[in-house]
């Protein structure tokens, strides 16, 4: 714990922030929070002539870290580096002195810096960055670093917001900075960039962590075609990539790039001393909310009731109060929210927070704004520049900021809830506390398994080993639509053969696409692109499917009256958004107003979403619920008795209804408001694990008594297997709640389907495929599960599916398959050792915020004893005598 | 029209009529085709709407299943045309079967083989009007419906088989290879548009007796009211209102009565006025008084055109030039070795640098696709040349004319061939299409050691070059008005653009 108490110049340790802060509930010995304090690290440092020329060495002013000079090292060899360190340790400066370096090697700059050519075509780089917003702020780190060095280097931006001549820059720039979508689109005309591309000798992509999943699946696309088109002009790039701490840097940015990189990762940047508060909310006080299940009393296994039933305070509304505390302050505070949505109620709670407090010595009224992608570019712009100049002391923000802009110095970070991931984790924390100085970073959990596991469990977040990023090209569906894009940039050949993609897999897909009439010849004659208009515009960076939604005003709104600009400036959201938040009758909150959903035009090329401005003391939330159809198993494996299956199948998920939920309590008002949406069928890969016989009827026996403990009134389920299948219930999501532990996965990337009826989910001989028939409707769906086990003649498996929740699959799925067992082990530990101790379980262990059946049934005893089992730590079930007491099961699946 | 083994058949898919009959009337003018299919999903309104307008071909529209048959057949022979055929026939001619729906080819099939129906033996055009192709990116894996019924009709006919799809894009052609009883039985297939992918078009497909089918599309909105500058569905359904149904009907109207339509100022009711006068006479309208290239010593332009083996060179293969000052036509082939770009791209450099660097290069379309590929092909094989390339003048008539709006052109899109056609020229007919020479091309890169028809590749590639000159003449020979701003861009926006260049 620190023994500073200081909160001057705008900072604030830990014990100050407990000890200032205006409540009574909440104090520093309730044991509600804990303080980590880490140490200040010294810098390593090389200096700068052991690594570069002298004439360079000379003019940078600086030691070189050890990671630097390593990494200039490796890169001097010949080698790609990934670059892998804490924020702000100078991984610009890696690529930035390597293209100073390869222009005065390349003799376009004279030795004293200035240009010896007008005419750059010997050595270009391509810097790719994730956002625009950090383009921007890196085009100004790269200019400050050149000039410093007196070198006389043309560093351009060149994106969607670029004006003036770009012609221009394509002609004459000795760096271009852009990002993977704008890439994506230039790739077409590369004809342009002949003079660019057939100097470029490095790519440097930036910030390459965030491309994991769906996105990291594109950029891989992207980086392929981009190395055919370099290829086409002779140029031959070098990678650098810089990444945050990944717990798979090698091979995560060797599947990026498709070549073999060197990893850079032992860090040798000094840091200042941070605080870490885990601040978990008191418990709500009486009345503030009701329980949402507390109909645990009766059972013979219930605890101490007092402490089975604590709710907390949601982080939502606590972690506003620490932030408008700390920037009541003048702490320069970051407030990370999981949502765009939650910015926006972020600031109004904190303001709520300062007007109640009135004599907590709190200056004059906030300085706090919220920043997130789905406002407008303006706005934002204007947002990062009031930050900056010190006009908002405080942003709410999403993820946006997570990257490194610049947007200043930053004292404290709050986070509203656990981001997810270690790595996410630290890079939020590691935004404060720039040039070494000393920093803040809280914590405030809410009440879901990942939460309560990282706050009970503070050295997890101190382990060295952070989460793998998944990228996987094995994708079919977006593979399909770069190689459109290939055909239609360069013809595709035998040459790519192999090189673009494995032959066979090239040949079907050059197939499918000359059959259907979107590609013209063969791979020996050449392959060309013939059919609509730029296929460039069918990637989909943060989606797979081909048109965003866009959001306008409905038509006869009186924009004077509510104070709204003519033009909304909203970005347009992907389809699956549009189905999930923009349904009918869906309020939705942006830059703080309050829009309703009034028409949703999905039937023309651009569909949109009429909005009206409402002002409501309610906002919605969507429900769904899923179904699994026609799953076919690709591969298997066998563990303990149990089977895990990879394979692929369709997903039904059906975003049915709504609820209405109370702005000042978060509590759901109205519920069930049906959003008159049909299901969606979503082709993906998936695992499932299917229980052997032996197992699941000796815990069918063992649980049988079970009835209102997992939550549901038995009289409304089928009693003998109501205790087991709600622990399998209960394992799908602690497997799913944990899968962020190892991977690098949203949780919202991943879903889940328990049964009992494993088989009657499968492709197989005798079983007409669903999808197609039933596709349309989840009561059809159902149905037809419900036929097929009537028909059954031996006993099906059960167990429970794990899918990914992308058409067409990101290589989650998969990754969960590989390491099932460790899995399973965070699992079982997370459902065993739970505080909350209640039968069914917490949102800390079991309950899962996007399940389709209200978080009934589920059991933790019986969870536990399913995992001990696929672990072999199950006791060995009795002999099988008692066949026959299964009798007929229901056909019963929970997501 | 055409030759003896030609049909010509008009596509008028459902979904790109809107409700008005004249574009179907303005169409029908302009293609003159032996008969019209009208793909898509059964719509007897729309049927009714065309056979009205052309009540001496027919139309074929089986979705509607007239006297209770899923199947109906036509014959084709230059001198009757078009006819329903429900006897046997004689030989020679093709053959048209048209099906209701995919469920109906098992009953064509089945008449096939027990000689209920007989086909003249020579090419049989089987038309399945909402026949798609579907596929699956997740298996990367294709659906044809009807598969294994159309490869058994396929080994019943002698004569080569086409399938026309209704459901695939108008220009698709694919060469399917079925399997049959263990053999192969080869089908091309070819669409006819009626598909919402690329928006609505009408298509002119030139069938021959070797069973080859080539495509010309045009957009739906280039007939009728909506073909003129300024003219979109809106206006038109004005237009109509006021009894204005025809381009013709705008030519009669006074601008002064154009102007009072809403939205319609000055300057968009003038070029409206006067491209309707265009379109009706034939007669193209220049308006500025620039002249659309420059040229040394008044010496005509070159006409210049260029083919590629696809929209993603790998190769150009062909050079045409033609010199109206002394009529005389050069071209440049590679015939050998397509793996070798550099060798043609060096005959022709060479020999443009040596005997006519003093000369303006003109193209149609150049700035869009031959002067970037030309240049694109230099820096990679000939850097040598690049500046002395350069320093060429090098002038795009399509540019001048069509993107920057100096110019009204009868045409009814902007492909060189239309224009000139609409221009009075006569081409040389050689039965080719730019997609089709590309694709012969690429059959010969894939297998070098077939030959292909080098003369009439040449002759093609000599009409585009000589059509250019023509259009160029018809411009620089033509009436001139000032309409009020005339300068660059006034019409852009309005044209079809680049959406009709496929090389």
């Amino acid at each position: 714990m620190s023994d500073h108490s200081d909160t001057t110049n705008g900072r604030l340790d830990g014990q100050t922030l407990v000890e200032t802060f205006p409540r009574t509930s909440l104090t520093a010995d309730s044991g509600s929070v804990e303080t980590v304090s880490l140490p200040a690290e010294p810098a390593e440092q090389v200096p700068a002539d052991a690594v570069l020329r002298p004439g360079l060495a000379a003019s940078y002013p600086y030691d070189l870290f050890s990671h630097q000079a390593t990494a200039l090292d490796a890169l001097e060899a010949g080698e790609n580096v990934a670059v892998a360190t804490s924020t702000s340790s100078g991984k610009t400066h890696v690529y930035g002195l390597q293209i100073a370096r390869a222009l005065l090697d390349a003799g376009v700059l004279t030795p004293d810096g200035s240009r010896a050519t007008e005419r750059n075509e010997a050595a270009t780089a391509l810097c790719v960055y994730p956002t625009k917003a950090l383009t921007n702020d890196q085009q100004t780190a790269l200019e400050t670093l050149y000039d410093r060095l007196g070198l006389d280097i043309r560093v351009r931006v060149y994106d969607g917001d670029t004006t003036g001549d770009r012609r221009a820059i394509r002609e004459e720039a000795d760096v271009i900075l852009t990002n993977f979508a704008g890439l994506n689109v230039y790739l077409e005309h590369h004809d342009r960039w002949s003079r660019f591309y057939s100097a470029l000798d490095l790519v440097a992509v930036d910030e390459s962590h965030s491309y994991t999943g769906i996105q990291g699946m594109h950029v891989a696309w992207i980086l392929r075609r981009m190395r055919r088109v370099a290829d086409y002009w002779g140029g031959d790039p070098q990678y650098v990539l810089t990444s945050a701490t990944i717990g798979n840097p090698g091979e995560h940015s060797a599947t990026l790039v498709d070549e073999p990189v060197t990893v850079v990762d032992e860090d040798g940047s000094p840091s200042g001393r941070r605080d870490i508060v885990l601040w978990n909310p008191p418990p709500q006080s009486q009345g503030e909310t009701e329980t949402a299940t507390d109909d645990a009393n009766g059972s013979s296994d219930s605890p101490d009731d007092s402490e089975s039933v604590v709710e907390r305070v949601p982080a939502s509304v606590e972690a506003p109060r620490v932030f408008d505390h700390l920037t009541a302050h003048e702490v320069r505070t970051l407030l990370f929210c999981p949502s765009r949505k939650l910015t926006e109620l972020a600031v109004r709670r904190a303001a709520e927070h300062r007007r109640s407090n009135p004599r907590a010595g709190y200056g004059r009224s906030p300085e706090h704004e919220a920043y997130n992608a789905g406002l407008g570019r303006r706005t934002r712009h204007s947002r990062e520049h009031q930050f900056k100049t010190g006009a908002l002391t405080g942003l709410a923000t999403t993820s946006a900021l997570e990257l490194g802009i610049d947007i200043g110095g930053l004292d404290a970070t709050v986070l509203m809830g656990y981001p997810g991931q270690r790595q996410s984790f630290w890079q939020r924390v590691g935004r404060a506390g720039r040039e070494g100085h000393d920093s803040l970073g809280v914590l405030v959990a809410d009440h879901r398994t990942l939460d309560q596991y990282v706050v009970t469990n503070p050295d997890y977040l101190l382990e060295t080993d952070v989460e793998d990023a998944v990228v996987d090209t094995s994708n079919n569906s977006v593979f399909a639509t770069h190689l459109l894009c290939a055909a239609d940039e360069i013809a595709v050949d035998e040459s790519d053969l192999g090189v673009l993609a494995e032959e066979d897999r090239l040949r079907t897909a050059v197939g499918m696409w000359r059959e259907a009439g979107f590609v013209d010849g063969y791979v020996e004659g050449g392959v060309h692109y013939c059919g609509p208009r730029r296929p460039q515009t069918r990637v989909n960076l943060y989606g797979n499917s081909e048109t965003d939604y866009e959001l306008r005003l409905a038509d006869g709104v009186d924009t004077g009256r509510w104070g709204l600009p003519d033009d909304l400036d909203l970005e347009p959201v992907t389809p699956n958004r549009a189905f999930r938040d923009y349904h009918e009758g869906a309020v939705r909150l942006k830059n703080g107003q309050q829009f309703e959903v009034v028409t949703v035009d999905d039937d023309r090329p651009q569909p949109g979403i009429e909005l009206e401005p409402v002002d409501r003391d309610y906002y919605t939330r969507t429900r769904k619920s899923i179904n699994v159809l026609d799953a076919t198993s690709e591969t298997e494996r066998t563990v303990n008795g149990f089977t895990l299956h990879f394979g692929h199948g369709t997903v039904l998920v059906d975003h049915h209804s709504y609820d209405k939920v109370s702005v000042q309590t978060n509590e759901p008002r109205e519920q069930l408001l049906p959003t008159e949406n049909p299901p969606i069928p979503m082709e993906t890969q998936m695992c499932w694990v299917e229980v052997p016989d032996r197992v699941e009827t000796a815990l069918v026996r063992k649980y049988r008594e079970y009835g209102v403990e997992t939550g549901v009134d038995p009289d409304d389920a089928d009693p003998p297997h109501l205790g087991y299948v709600a622990g399998l219930h209960a394992a799908e999501h602690a497997t799913i709640g944990t899968a962020p532990l190892e991977l690098r996965v949203d949780k919202d990337d991943l879903g889940g389907l328990a049964t009992l009826v494993l088989d009657t989910h499968y492709t197989r001989e005798g079983y007409e495929p669903l999808a197609g028939s039933v596709g349309e409707s989840m009561e059809a769906a159902t149905r037809a599960l419900e036929r097929r086990t009537a028909r059954l003649d031996e006993q099906p498996s059960s167990g429970w599916f794990i899918y990914d929740g992308v058409e067409g699959g990101l290589g989650f799925a998969r990754a969960l398959y590989e390491n099932f067992e460790a899995l399973a082990e965070r699992a079982r530990e997370r459902l065993r050792h739970c505080g909350c101790d209640r039968p069914n379980g917490c949102p800390a262990c079991t309950f899962d915020e996007n399940c389709g059946n209200n978080n009934q049934p589920l059991l933790r005893a019986s969870a536990v004893d399913v995992l001990d089992h696929l672990l072999g730590d199950g006791d060995t079930p009795a002999a099988a005598d008692e066949t026959g007491t299964d009798g007929n099961r229901p056909t019963i699946f929970y997501s | 029209m055409g030759d003896s083994s030609r049909l010509t058949l008009l596509s008028v898919p459902s979904s790109a009529l809107g409700g008005a009959p004249e574009p179907v009337r303005d169409t029908l003018e302009y293609f003159e085709p032996e008969a019209v299919v009208v793909p898509g999903p059964r719509d007897p309104q729309v049927a009714a709407t065309v056979r009205s307008q052309c009540p001496e071909i027919p139309v074929v529209h089986p979705q509607l299943s007239r006297g209770g048959s899923p199947v109906e057949c036509y014959r084709y022979t230059p001198e009757t045309g078009v006819e329903r055929a429900d006897t046997a026939p004689s030989a020679g001619g093709l053959d048209v079967l048209a099906v209701q729906q995919v469920g109906a080819l098992p009953e064509l099939r089945r008449q096939l083989e027990r000689g209920e129906r007989e086909t003249g033996g020579t090419a049989t055009l089987v038309v399945v009007p909402e026949l798609s192709v579907e596929w699956d990116t997740t298996t990367l894996s294709t659906t044809l419906p009807g598969r294994d019924e159309l490869a058994r009709i396929g080994a019943v006919l002698s004569g080569p088989v086409t399938v026309l799809a209704g459901g695939q894009p108008a220009g698709y052609s694919h060469e399917w290879s079925l399997s049959h009883e263990g053999s192969s039985v080869s089908l091309r297939m070819a669409g006819l548009g009626a598909t919402t992918q690329g928006g609505a078009t009408f298509a002119q497909l030139t069938c021959t007796a070797a069973g080859t089918v080539a495509a010309e599309t045009v957009d739906a909105d280039q007939f009728g009211l909506t073909s003129l500058t300024g003219v979109g569905p809106a206006t038109a359904a004005r237009l109509r209102e006021r009894g204005c149904a025809t381009t013709a009907d705008v030519r009669d109207t006074a601008v002064g009565d154009l102007v009072t339509l809403p939205g319609v100022g000055r300057t968009t009711a003038e070029r409206m006025h006067a491209h309707a006068d265009v379109i009706e006479t034939g007669e193209p309208l220049v308006l500025t008084n620039r002249e659309p290239v420059k040229t040394r010593e008044n010496r005509p332009p070159l006409c210049l055109d260029i083919e590629t083996d696809g929209l993603a060179p790998t190769i150009i293969w062909q050079f045409g030039v033609y010199d109206p000052a002394v009529d005389r036509y050069e071209a440049f082939l590679e015939t050998e070795s397509p793996d070798d770009p550099a060798a043609v791209l060096e005959r022709f450099i060479t020999w443009l640098l040596a005997e006519h660097s003093d000369r303006t290069v003109l193209t149609w379309n150049g700035n869009g696709f031959d002067y970037p590929v030309i240049e694109q092909f230099l820096r990679g094989y000939l850097p040598g040349y690049l500046d002395a390339w350069e320093g060429l003048w090098t002038e795009d008539l399509y540019e001048w004319a069509v993107r920057d709006g100096n110019a009204l052109l009868p045409g009814r899109t902007n492909k060189l061939d239309h224009v000139a056609r609409a221009l009075g020229y006569e081409d040389a007919d050689t039965g080719l299409t730019g997609a089709q020479t590309a694709a012969a091309y690429r059959e010969f890169i894939r297998q070098p050691e077939t030959s292909l028809d080098w003369d009439r590749h040449r002759a093609y590639c000599r009409d585009d070059c000589v059509a250019l000159w023509h259009v160029y003449e018809a411009i620089t020979g033509a009436r001139r008005r000032d309409v009020t701003d005339s300068g660059r861009g006034g019409a852009r926006g309005q044209q079809t653009g680049l959406t009709d260049f496929q090389s």
